[in-house]
């Protein structure tokens, strides 16, 4: 039995369709990546699932249980750790599970043995009676990780873990997620991050303008695509020029910022003598050149038109260029 | 231009955006303007006989009397809310912008108290309006309004500058916001709600000393007996006394700021 | 049927609650000081009042001390409401709402709290009010306070909750206080409704909270008696039951 199923799933506010039917498929004991920029609709689709917003059209459940009419359920299935991080600076880590653990219904004394090996699982035992509010970062994500694993869930939600986060403490949290799946959690999580989606993800969802725009292993993703590209560094001046030459070559895909230059190729390496030799005879100087394998960016680009990361880590996508 | 044209025209700057600013966030319109009316409209309602209690002063009516104490309290809170907003402006880094900017620094803070001042008029007209829809007189007519208003914003100024001395002083809103219940004690012992005669001891003495007493009489005068200028002069020397103090205070706790960086 | 870990949410709720109280330094100095200093304030601004013919005490003090102590508890609940605005603004509220926690004792452990809470000004308001000359109201009269603030507490909790569930904003924080205010304040606060002006005196004829005033001023001006004790519970209850539904609903709506 899959873990989550949606089907036409919409959401409007007011006259805005942050939704647009979208349907998905999560098999049980899955790690589904939904990667879009902000805005896409992540979060919007991630609040239906976890029951804390009403479906304006379509239907969705989670656990078997539909999220409209036997919300409760679904609660009892469902590990959730949303965006904010929503903790409260004044209590302890420790009091933060066992206030989960209650809210779940486990009985106390139970509880408190979660709380503690939980603890204990995510590195926090020697943090665990300080107030939250001194937590960094990466301490806080981890916590609320553990208390949304108080009840041992189903399906575990994750809205972009580690948005924010250092490398090193994106790594932990990645392990940790890793480790759950490998136990039997089914594992839904938003991200912005390519390399997230790349690392984790069994399947993933693309989500453009509260679309899907593409679904599937990291891999076929990637091989729809197809070709590798070769990524060129120009003077700002010689771009046009160069444009010219190679559109003859290969295929120009929209460039990151001023001074790449992207030409996807039939024939991987060995086009790459013929890309030189035609800049050169044309007296175009190359600063530095690369052959770059087909990534989940270049899966978003042949489906959006435009690039999830940009260069000047803004992290949100740019206008739609033209292809 | 000239510097001083350039100064002027900043602190007309910084005042529309400090009114505007109030006016667009109730939590801080509220207290100025929805509290104060509440106030007089339960005191006007609830203590109203008290006007035929012996020893009470000859008025039209005890809403009459009560728009002087309505009109104290909002400017008082204005007063704080100037203060709050310029201690939020410090710590939020904004008067730093401001101060590096080649402008006179004492126009930062006189274009916060021109926006204080503004809301003093405000206040002074809506509870002037209020007082006529209702059916009070205003015995002074039209001068006597005009003198309302025009005390009410000195008394803004002098007061606001209590409020913006202790924000540059400490630059934490917290701080200033914590004078809230100051400013009702400071109230309550002043002539404000009730005459001094008819008042409860100790609050009946420390009335009769109070500042704030001579302020309310000299905004209370125009509006109950007409302009005959007994108060009125005591009313101006308390302005007067307040704004000195105040706003050399201001002055010292803003040289202290930029000298001290913060 | 309330089961065992629907108690167990409701105490946990509370203690998080007394978080707020214990662990921020000062927080419960304003809930404290603004009932007081009106008390005080308004008792020597108005206190001469009871010599006009008509007063039903001469002791201005046990008069206010009823509003005073209603004010601290209706300060309590809006704070509650301001509290649930930010805990809705900073993504905390989802938290329980994600949770199987049936959402009445979501409520539940949020308008406790405030009750609890609202002991605090009460006590203090007493004990200044009996320094200086409220009458003693007997351990009837204390009694009839104590519950008439907690569940004076829990109307203001609610009424606050459901606009804080509505805005999902701490900005509609004087909504709540400036309610509760009215609501508390357009009573027989000041004087008997007798010797009161104008619409005020029709809108405290009209108000279910004149009757909870009486009920508790009973002690204070003269004795306890069941005749002057029913009609207080009586509109406390419908007022509780009104906002119960209004904050429930909001609870429930919070999804739409």
């Amino acid at each position: 039995m899959p873990a989550i199923v949606v089907e036409g799933l919409e959401r409007a506010f007011d006259e805005v369709l942050a939704v647009q039917g979208v349907d998905l498929e999560v098999d049980e004991g899955e790690i589904y990546g939904f990667l879009g920029p902000n805005g896409a609709g992540k979060t919007t689709i991630v609040r239906m699932l976890t029951t804390l917003l009403l479906p304006t059209g379509g239907r969705a459940t989670v656990a078997g249980h539909d999220v409209v009419r036997e919300a409760r359920a679904v609660r009892e299935s469902i590990g959730v750790a949303l965006q904010e991080a929503a903790l409260d600076p004044l209590m302890t880590g420790r009091e933060l599970i066992r206030l989960q653990a209650t809210l779940q219904g486990i009985p106390s004394g139970e509880g408190r043995r979660r709380a503690d090996d939980l603890l204990d699982r995510v590195d926090l035992a020697a943090a665990a009676d300080r107030r939250v509010g001194t937590y960094s970062g990466g301490m806080q994500r981890r916590l609320d990780l553990a208390a949304a694993l108080v009840h041992e869930p189903r399906v575990l939600f994750l809205d972009e873990p580690t948005t924010g986060l250092d490398p090193v403490s994106r790594k932990t949290i990645w392990e940790e997620v890793r480790a759950l799946n490998d136990e039997g959690t089914t594992v839904f999580l938003t991200t912005q991050y390519l390399e997230e989606a790349d690392q984790l993800a069994d399947n993933v969802g693309i989500i453009d303008n509260g679309r899907i725009v593409a679904e599937g292993t990291p891999e076929s993703l990637k091989a729809e695509v197809g070709n590798p590209h070769i990524q060129l560094q120009l003077e700002e001046g010689s771009i046009a020029e160069a444009e010219k030459i190679c559109a003859r070559i290969g295929k120009l895909l929209p460039p990151k910022d001023g001074k790449t230059m992207l030409v996807e190729v039939a024939n991987g390496a060995a086009d790459i003598p013929r890309v030189v030799r035609a800049l050169d005879g044309a007296g175009v100087e190359v600063g530095a050149l690369e052959l770059v394998q087909p990534s989940l960016d270049d899966v978003f680009v042949a489906k959006t038109g435009y690039h999830l990361e940009q260069e000047d880590e803004e992290g949100a996508a740019s206008e739609p260029v033209e292809t | 231009m000239s510097r001083l044209e350039t100064n002027l025209r900043v602190v007309r700057a910084l005042g529309m955006r400090s009114v505007r600013q109030t006016f667009r966030r109730p939590q801080l319109i509220a207290p100025i303007v929805v509290f104060p009316t509440l106030l007089l409209a339960i005191q006007t309602g609830g203590a109203g006989a008290a006007v035929n209690l012996p020893g009470f002063p000859a008025v039209q009516s005890f809403l009459q009397f009560m728009l002087a104490g309505a009109i104290m309290q909002s400017l008082m809170l204005a007063a704080n809310s100037g203060g709050i907003a310029l201690a939020v402006d410090i710590e939020m880094g904004f008067t730093d912008r401001l101060f590096a900017a080649p402008i006179s620094r004492y126009s930062v803070v006189l274009g916060r108290l021109v926006g204080t001042a503004a809301l003093g008029v405000a206040a002074a007209l809506w509870f002037l309006a209020i007082g006529l829809v209702f059916g009070a007189n205003i015995e002074g007519g039209v001068p006597g309004a005009l003198v309302v208003i025009a005390l009410t914003t000195a008394a803004t100024v002098a007061i606001g500058g209590v409020g913006s001395a202790i924000a540059l002083r400490t630059g934490k809103a917290s701080i200033v916001q914590g004078l809230f219940p100051l400013i009702f004690v400071i109230l309550f012992l002043s002539t404000a709600f009730f005459p001094q005669g008819l008042m409860v001891e100790p609050a009946q003495t420390i009335a009769k000393y109070n500042p704030l007493s001579f302020i309310v009489e000299g905004i209370r005068e125009p509006i109950v007996t007409g302009l005959n200028g007994t108060d009125l002069l005591g009313a101006v020397l308390a302005v007067a006394g307040i704004a000195t103090i105040s706003l050399l205070m201001s002055a010292r706790a803003l040289r202290h700021r930029l000298r001290t960086g913060g | 049927m309330v089961r065992r870990q629907d108690l167990a949410t409701i105490a946990a709720l509370v203690n998080r609650a007394k978080n707020e109280l214990l662990r921020v330094p000062g927080a419960a100095v304003p809930g404290v000081l603004a009932p007081t200093i009106f008390f005080l304030g308004l008792n020597g601004v108005f206190g001469s009042l009871t010599q006009l013919s008509g007063f039903t005490t001469d002791s201005y003090p046990s008069f206010l001390v009823p509003v005073s102590l209603l004010q601290g508890a209706g300060f309590t609940g809006a704070a509650t409401g301001v509290n649930l605005a930010r805990d809705i603004e900073q993504g905390w509220l989802d938290r329980l709402l994600a949770s199987p926690a049936p959402r009445w004792v979501l409520l539940t452990g949020l308008v406790l709290a405030a009750s609890l809470r609202a002991f605090i000004p009460a006590t203090a308001v007493l004990l200044v009010a009996f320094g200086v000359g409220a009458h003693w109201p007997g351990v009837d009269g204390l009694l009839i306070v104590y519950a008439v603030v907690a569940v004076t507490a829990a109307v203001a909790a609610c009424y606050a909750s459901s606009l804080a569930l509505h805005y999902k904003s701490q900005s509609a924080a004087p909504l709540m206080q400036a309610g509760m205010l009215a609501l508390i304040l357009a009573t027989t606060a000041y004087a008997p409704l007798e010797l009161m002006q104008g619409w005020l005196q029709d809108v405290a004829r009209v108000n279910p909270m004149t009757l909870v005033v009486d009920a508790v001023r009973q002690g204070f001006v003269g004795g306890v008696s069941w005749e002057e004790t029913w009609p207080g519970i009586l509109a406390l209850a419908g007022m509780l039951a009104i906002v119960g539904a209004l904050s429930l609903r909001g609870m429930r709506r919070t999804a739409l």
